[in-house]
């Protein structure tokens, strides 16, 4: 869900605006400039780092290719399975829900956006609990005679977990995007001859397709970029070979990281063509469409795919949890104490997070939104850049960074690296509200507010800062509950013995302590669900 | 703008021709709170264009959307030409033909077109026969249409560049493309803006006079409906209060709210004596003898006279330019519409006689 909001960013960006002509309160200081500048420079500068150090090695670089072709063929097979998989299981569950007169369509509506709320990490282990001897999934299937041999582990399983925890990315923006659409689109198609089925795929269809294909683009970027769920199925993509190697072997880790950012660029650039004909979303949708009736069987196999869906990416991982939460407590095994401290650290790492990726970007979204230039334009595109490029990328692009830099090494495992970590992740998130909250405060506004208060202060005290804060807010709430589940990059970049929720719970899974990561992951789940719930879904609702 | 020779050649290379359409005691129920239709009947001539007037609620849209095919009635019988489209009843007497087969072309009030599709696309949509490649165009009827709607060498340009204009008349092209033998309009100029409203309004009423198919619009309007409707039927609640061409609606009304609704009325009480209805503005002739001696009467602004002298005081004017609209204040306080045309427009607060001057009027009983 977070991710959408960033894709419009991924897609739109651009270089240059149109030159705007100089008014008054326009002009822009040197101050500012820098600042921008400085900016530009802190989010481009892991790729960058990563392809320049690439380029050094030379003819050392040709071994590790022939090694590295084999995770980047897996990776890209993961990334185009689950991106086609989300995009067809998204699409559907998008339009029974929307277009049909599915029982009970709207409940289906919120509870398909929930599985977006697990981390692939979380999920992943969910699964692996659940299928283990003891877990909530094992007995049931020995029943049929189809007890699990063996971990669950290789491609099958991570393109099954990474699906049902993606979709959503899929599902929430054709959902959204469907249920705008004019009636007539579809209806002037019958008048002309189609019948239902025809009338879908030649009328309303090339309407959902910039929507499935962004959605499936971010389904790709955070398959490829996957570190948490493959390393737990033991599947060997790009990202866990690069964590493999940070200790040992820094030629590998820039060849596969060079790798991992080529695909990423060349995905994005590939979705970034623009494609003509999309009607812009109307503002009055007209009449409301009538609801496809769904007869007999049709209503029985719908509610049965769509309960099968919600089973798979809710219900079975989350009682999975439960399951093994539930038989630490009652065992007496969970010391909650244990709990305090990684909950007390995210939650402060957040919001300093938050705050200062917020304060940092607002002059960088004044200048996008109000006078947008060359240098803007390159530091958005730099901010959108950091959200496409894999954690552990950015984790070991800064860590190698500040180790064979001169002068920077007391940066290494220091809180300032960490926190520039997840700002470079997660900037794009806050720089996009944050342009909602710059224009929030439009011109005639402005405009007027300089006729009526002349105290520069003032004015940005009665009037500015009231008009952007509800943008600054859902800005800061969007890293703030990124950074709850982020993973990689706390691995990678947290100082010694500072523990989050997200690597407490990553810990206990591989030492095999699956009450307490039952325990410990429900409670991360309550808290990013209650902050996406305040975030997103009412944001969306208004 | 549109020329007669032109027309003429659309419609013979076109080979538009209209047919009847005839709706009987439709029923269309719905859930709580939108418009049902009870009981509903409607003939259309073949070739005639009949508006469904009336104020938003009023369930204009589900009749036309009934006719289309694209809401399924819950009782009655549709039949278009001779062939029965749709029929409630047994199993083996009952109809349903999809909105697909009907041969009926529908223009809705955004457009409906595909963004995604050029023009020339956009009107060989409904082509069928000849092209079944996907999104084919056939150039011969896409150039005569163009020609028709007057947008020649726009074929190429995708919807999103056109004015809403051009928009509505490239869906026009394309609803008459597949030769439908009725074209429904759905408020096809209330997405414009004011001026381009009546330009269009008056292009479209040029070409649905020549091309001969049976035409069935849906308006809040007045103005529209009686510009481009033979007749107009005034619905309100599910149900047509009154069908006919828009002089009877506007002289004789069925009531006083048809009255109303189809242009600026005053409504004044009166006294019947010796068939002559004695009001403040002094005896006006009446239409029909009513029952008792108490009725309400209805007179249309531009049937009153100001003229110097006494009686009555100017409260208000708008001046319109060809004609001034004043608010009179008589003695007993009531308020009536004049519209003037000739005069220089007097100013509020001048004293004028004002006396009756138009053709017999409507006259209702009163409570």
């Amino acid at each position: 869900m977070d991710g959408y909001v960033a894709t419009d960013r991924v897609l739109t960006a651009t270089a240059s605006g149109p030159p705007n002509s100089r008014r008054v309160g326009d002009d822009q200081n040197l101050v500012s400039r820098v600042w921008i500048a400085a900016i530009g420079g802190v989010f481009s500068l892991p790729p960058l780092f990563v392809l320049f150090r690439a380029a050094l090695l030379g003819g050392e670089s040709l071994d590790e290719v022939t090694g590295a072709l084999g995770p980047l063929w897996r990776t890209i097979q993961l990334g185009a399975l689950v991106a086609i998989t989300t995009a067809v299981l998204g699409s559907v569950m998008a339009w029974l829900v929307v277009r049909t007169d599915l029982p009970g369509r709207r409940i289906w509506h919120t509870l398909l956006s929930l599985p977006i709320v697990l981390p692939s990490f979380i999920g992943a282990a969910a699964y692996a609990a659940a299928l283990a001897p003891n877990g909530v999934l094992y007995g049931p299937l020995d029943l049929v005679g189809l007890a699990p041999q063996g971990r669950l582990a290789g491609m099958g399983a991570a393109w099954f977990v990474l699906t049902v925890f993606t979709f959503p990315y899929v599902f929430l923006p054709v959902a959204a995007r469907l249920s705008v659409l004019p009636a007539s689109l579809e209806e002037s198609a019958r008048m002309l001859g189609r019948n239902g089925p025809q009338a879908f795929r030649e009328a309303v269809l090339p309407q959902l397709r910039p929507a499935i294909r962004s959605g499936a683009l971010i389904v790709f970027l955070y398959t490829i970029s996957d570190y948490g769920a493959v390393q737990l199925l033991r599947f060997d993509t790009l990202t866990r070979k690069i964590f493999s190697a940070r200790l040992a072997d820094r030629a590998a880790f820039y060849v596969l990281a060079t790798m991992l950012v080529i695909l990423t660029f060349v995905a994005v650039a590939a979705q970034r063509r623009r494609v003509p004909g999309t009607m812009e979303t109307p503002e009055n949708p007209g009449v409301a469409q009538p609801p496809i009736k769904l007869s007999g069987w049709r209503r029985i196999a719908a509610l049965a795919v769509v309960a099968a869906t919600l089973t798979a990416a809710l219900l079975a991982p989350v009682a999975s949890l439960v399951v093994w939460a539930w038989r630490g407590v009652a065992d007496g095994r969970v010391d909650y104490a244990e709990l305090i401290g990684p909950l007390v650290n995210t939650a402060t790492i957040g919001l300093i997070t938050a705050a200062v990726v917020v304060t940092v970007l607002v002059p960088l979204a004044l200048s996008t939104v109000r006078r947008s230039d060359g240098l803007a334009g390159a530091a958005s595109i730099a901010v959108t850049a950091g959200y496409a490029a894999p954690g552990v990328v950015i984790a070991l692009a800064l860590s190698f960074w500040v180790r064979s830099v001169p002068g920077f090494f007391w940066l290494y495992l220091s809180f300032p690296l960490l926190l520039a970590g997840y700002a470079i992740q997660f900037g794009a998130l806050a720089l996009g509200s944050a342009e909602d909250a710059v224009r929030a405060v439009p011109r005639s506004v402005r405009e007027s507010a300089r006729l009526l208060e002349p105290d520069r202060n003032r004015r940005i005290a009665l009037i500015h800062f009231p008009l952007m804060r509800p943008g600054l807010v859902s800005g800061g709430g969007l890293v703030l509950l990124s950074v709850v589940k982020e993973l990689p990059i706390t691995l990678l970049l947290a100082p010694l013995g500072f523990n989050t929720m997200a690597t407490r719970i990553w810990a206990k899974f591989e030492e095999g302590y699956a009450a307490d990561a039952g325990v410990f992951a429900l409670v991360l789940l309550l808290v990013s669900g209650v902050l996406t719930w305040l975030l997103v879904l009412r944001a969306m609702d208004s | 703008m549109v020329g007669d020779v032109m027309i003429g050649r659309a419609r013979a290379s076109l080979g538009l021709s209209g047919a009847p359409v005839k709706v009987s005691q439709i029923t269309v129920a719905y859930q709580p709170g939108v418009p049902t239709l009870q009981d509903l009947s409607l003939s259309v001539a073949a070739g005639e264009s009949v508006a469904l007037l009336g104020p938003s609620g009023c369930g204009k849209t589900t009749l036309l959307r009934a006719i289309a095919g694209l809401e399924r009635p819950a009782g009655g019988e549709i039949l278009i030409g001779d062939t029965p489209v749709y029929r409630h009843g047994a199993a083996a007497s009952k109809k349903w033909v999809g909105p697909e087969s009907r041969n009926v072309g529908m223009v809705f009030q955004d457009g409906g077109l595909f963004p995604h599709l050029t023009v020339a696309q956009n009107i060989s949509f409904g082509v069928v026969g000849r092209f079944r490649r996907r999104n084919s165009v056939d150039h011969e009827v896409v150039n005569e249409l163009l020609r028709l709607v007057d947008l020649e060498g726009y074929g190429h340009r995708l919807p999103g560049t056109l004015s809403g204009g051009q928009q509505q008349r490239v869906a026009l092209a394309r609803a008459l493309a597949p030769r439908p033998q009725v074209l429904l309009l759905d408020e096809p100029f209330s997405a414009l803006d004011t001026t381009l409203r009546a330009q269009v309004r008056s292009e479209v009423a040029h070409i649905l006079r020549e091309i001969g198919v049976t035409v069935i619009f849906v308006t809040h309007d007045q103005d529209e409906a009686f510009v481009l409707g033979d007749r107009v039927a005034v619905m309100e609640h599910g149900r047509i209060t009154q069908i006919g061409t828009p002089d009877q609606l506007y002289r004789s009304p069925r009531n006083l709210a048809v009255g109303a609704f189809v242009g600026e009325a005053n409504i004044l009480g009166a006294r019947i004596v010796d068939g002559l209805a004695e009001t403040v503005l002094g005896p006006i002739p009446i239409l029909a003898p009513i029952d008792g001696d108490r009725a309400d009467i209805l007179v249309r602004p531009e049937a009153l006279h100001m003229h110097a002298g006494e009686g009555a005081v100017i409260e208000y004017v708008e001046y319109y330019g060809h004609d001034t609209r004043y608010d009179l204040r008589l003695p007993d306080g009531t308020i009536v519409i004049v519209r003037d045309a000739h005069d220089v427009p007097r100013s509020v607060g001048e004293t004028v006689g004002v006396k009756f001057v138009g053709s017999p009027v409507m006259a209702w009983p009163a409570d």
